[in-house]
């Protein structure tokens, strides 16, 4: 019991902050205190959302927004990971790349929609590769510097104890880099989301970025809050689903930190 | 005099680094030897290039004159294994496959890795923590691993650069008992660098002192204590006297040494 | 190395784009795209509309960094401020700050506001996060010896705790205003009628590509700077701290 009230303190202001907000504001809402307009009842949010639920509209959607997002990821995330490992063991290449990277890094994805277009037919593969762009970069850059901050102590030791080769690559720098390479994959793959809903807003008539676009257009605001919960959902799985995975498959991190 | 050919031969051995476009003579025509079975401990000031020369002996490091020749009388063992200072684990691995390392890499079977590691584990005392990660240890007990990982490699000649120098003071002294009592049951050729005379005196069969930088072989010491040797051998008298006698000759190297470091006195120069 | 890649790639797009190996309706001549910059900077157009994102960066950003520090510095130091604010923290930092445009069109009608805003909130977030992590992964040790040589309340505040929080704060800023600017200019992109994404879309749209390249390139050089930039000038004022890091 005492247990309970203890993390009930704890984690009381933090539960409950969010549910009280969602009370006063559906009493707002409803009492004309915010304009219904711009704040609708969360009530009415909720019954907008279960009917884009039930007649099928939002798994449509949520399916084609997952589907570009698995694509563009494992895109960005293989070919990332592989130049990301290339460029932390040869010093040419990483010279040679690294203004590259810099410059096109920090270039908003959506604008390399038109680039794309100009060598890929318009469609699910430009949206796909326009997604893996900057996805791509954030893996590949976090890749690199995961395999340049292995102690170099530790790689010697290493040398000293026979390994060499495609040994020394796996069984020494690949898992030396690993914590890193998750935490890029991770970061990857909310960008992807990020850049997916970005695209769907600009170019595509389907997904949950075009859906929310959509609604604004008519001013459907209830759906245009439902949409935004999908998506806040979405975003939220992916995060911390593997922010979860992580802890399972790198155990020997003492503490994760990081955002 | 040697009656056979040394275990360990180091022949007019110098190292020179290039650093910021200028050259730094670490060793200066080293010559030392170790018998087969021997405990040689090399001590000297900082900056003397004691670990640089352990580092030429594990191969990490390529000499710019002179010969190394370690030899092997057991083929398919390595040459040498090295217990590093900061212990140097990997830390994706368990401690258990920390210690089979070096036996992976030779392509050693899975069950003569296991036997191989439980032996090691019980003798380092660790038995208990073999599925830990280095993470979860603390300072002494990873160095133990390491020590463990050297032992495990079976190596012709065991090096050890100053491994109990990251300990505090007392898992030091256990740590000194601990080797003692694993050396004398394995028997192993020892190149052995610390900073503390008193630490080499208790362990070592010689005493290699090295001059300052750059490093050179200014004498080498017997230390006839006696073996089997425990910590009590420090109370007696001769002990003392080795201590005392190398020290005022090691302590002029570190004073030699501080004052190239410190560099010219300013007020000197003026007048 | 550095140089020689990019000179090398720029060198066979102009040999391509003259040989009409790729297309140059598409692919215009690094040369020509120089010139159109040139060309429209003299006019004074293109200036324009870099100051036009410039402005709404600063404001952005200004709106993000004022509040996002001492949040971020409340919740470090006050247990209930961050139990209170983090579940909205971490509902709202997955999700792409993008979705949040339409909302504050609705809100704040299709115009500057809703823009700014929106590129303010990324990096609202950014900064605020950074900012407690500072808090957070600071030496503790740094309290007790304050607290030991007579620093109590606001003094162990302004005197210890904010100095080793500086480092954290600044990495929070650096990242949140190269954050905000790529959530402006694609705010620009998609909704506005001004900007240099504005630029990019309007020139894509009406295929005149030298002027789309040109303004593409002016995002790109201004993202560098930027981070560059701001990344030096961290070094520089933060003499103590050793490695910055990303």
């Amino acid at each position: 019991m005492k247990a309970l009230g203890r993390w009930l303190a704890e984690h009381g202001i933090t539960i409950g902050s969010p549910l009280a907000l969602l009370v006063v504001w559906e009493w707002a809402s409803a009492t004309g205190l915010l304009r219904a307009v711009f704040f609708p009842r969360p009530s009415t949010i909720g019954a907008h959302l279960r009917d884009l639920a039930l007649d099928g509209t939002l798994w449509a959607h949520t399916a084609t927004t997952l589907t570009r997002i698995g694509w563009s990821f494992t895109l960005a995330a293989v070919l990332g990971v592989v130049i990301g490992l290339a460029m932390g063991l040869w010093r040419r290449l990483r010279e040679g790349l690294d203004p590259v990277f810099a410059v096109i890094y920090p270039i908003p994805s959506v604008l390399f929609l038109p680039l794309v277009n100009f060598l890929v037919p318009a469609g699910e593969i430009a949206l796909v590769v326009t997604t893996a762009v900057t996805s791509f970069f954030l893996i590949a850059f976090t890749t690199t510097h995961g395999v340049r901050q292995i102690d170099r102590l530790v790689v010697e030791a290493a040398l000293h104890y026979g390994a060499r080769g495609w040994r020394l690559f796996a069984a020494v720098l690949l898992p030396g880099a690993l914590p890193f390479i998750f935490t890029g994959l991770r970061l990857g793959l909310g960008f992807c989301l990020i850049v997916v809903v970005a695209v769907e807003i600009v170019s595509a008539s389907q997904g949950l970025g075009a859906l929310l676009w959509l609604s604004w257009q008519v001013l459907k605001v209830e759906d245009m809050y439902a949409t935004f919960f999908v998506i806040a959902l979405l975003g939220a799985l992916l995060s911390y689903g593997l922010a979860a995975l992580r802890a399972r498959l790198v155990p020997w991190v003492p503490d994760v930190g990081a955002r | 005099m040697p009656t056979r050919d040394p275990k360990v031969l180091v022949n007019e051995v110098s190292v020179t680094f290039e650093s910021h476009g200028r050259s730094v003579m670490a060793l200066d025509r080293i010559s030392l030897q170790a018998q087969a079975g021997e405990f040689l401990c090399i001590v000297g000031p900082s900056g003397s290039g004691k670990s640089t020369l352990l580092r030429v002996l594990a191969g990490l490091l390529r000499q710019s004159a002179g010969e190394v020749h370690i030899q092997a009388d057991h083929p398919g063992t390595p040459l040498t294994a090295m217990v590093f200072q900061e212990h140097a684990l990997l830390p994706w691995r368990t401690v258990r496959d920390n210690i089979t390392f070096g036996l992976e890499n030779r392509g050693v079977g899975r069950a003569e890795r296991e036997a191989r590691a439980r032996e090691m584990l019980v003798m380092v005392g660790l038995a208990r923590f073999a599925q830990h990660y280095p993470h979860q240890l603390s300072g002494g007990m990873k160095q133990r691993v390491g020590i463990a990982r050297a032992l495990a490699s079976d190596p012709e000649v065991l090096l050890m650069d100053e491994p109990l120098a990251a300990l505090d003071a007392q898992t030091r002294t256990i740590m000194q008992e601990e080797l003692l009592r694993i050396w004398a049951g394995l028997g192993k050729t020892v190149v052995y660098v610390t900073h503390s005379l008193e630490e080499a005196l208790l362990l070592g069969d010689r005493v290699a002192l090295l001059t300052a930088r750059p490093g050179r072989v200014r004498e080498i010491y017997p230390v006839d204590l006696g073996r089997p040797r425990g910590l009590e051998v420090r109370g007696s008298p001769a002990y003392g006297a080795l201590l005392e006698k190398i020290w005022s000759r090691l302590r002029e190297e570190v004073v030699r040494a501080i004052e190239d470091d410190r560099g010219p006195d300013p007020e000197k120069l003026g007048a | 190395m550095a140089v020689v890649v990019p000179a090398a790639v720029l060198v066979l797009w102009e040999i391509c784009a003259r040989l009409a190996i790729i297309s140059p309706r598409y692919f215009p001549a690094p040369t020509t795209v120089g010139w159109v910059l040139a060309d429209r900077f003299a006019a004074g157009d293109l200036g324009t509309e870099l100051l036009v994102t410039l402005t709404r960066l600063a404001f952005a950003f200004a709106l993000a960094a004022v509040p996002a520090i001492p949040l971020g510095l409340l919740m470090g130091i006050a247990r209930p401020v961050r139990n209170f604010v983090e579940p909205y923290l971490a509902f709202i930092f997955p999700v792409p700050k993008i979705t949040l445009l339409p909302f504050l069109m609705i809100i704040l009608g299709v115009g500057e506001p809703a823009f700014v805003l929106t590129g303010a909130s990324s990096a609202f977030f950014q900064i605020v996060i950074s900012t407690l992590a500072g808090v957070q992964t600071m030496d503790p040790r740094l309290l007790d010896v304050g607290r030991n040589y007579g620093a109590h309340g606001p003094r162990l505040f302004w005197k210890v705790i904010l100095p080793a929080t500086l480092p954290a704060i600044f990495t929070g800023l650096r990242l949140g205003l190269g954050l905000a600017l790529v959530t402006l200019v694609a705010v620009e992109f998609i909704a506005a009628k001004s900007g240099l994404g504005h630029l990019v879309f309007r020139h894509w749209q009406m295929l005149s590509t030298p002027e789309m390249y040109a303004a593409f390139a002016l995002v790109g050089a201004l993202g560098l700077v930027l981070t560059r930039g701001l990344r030096a000038l961290q070094a520089r004022v933060l003499t103590w701290q050793e490695d910055i890091g990303v």
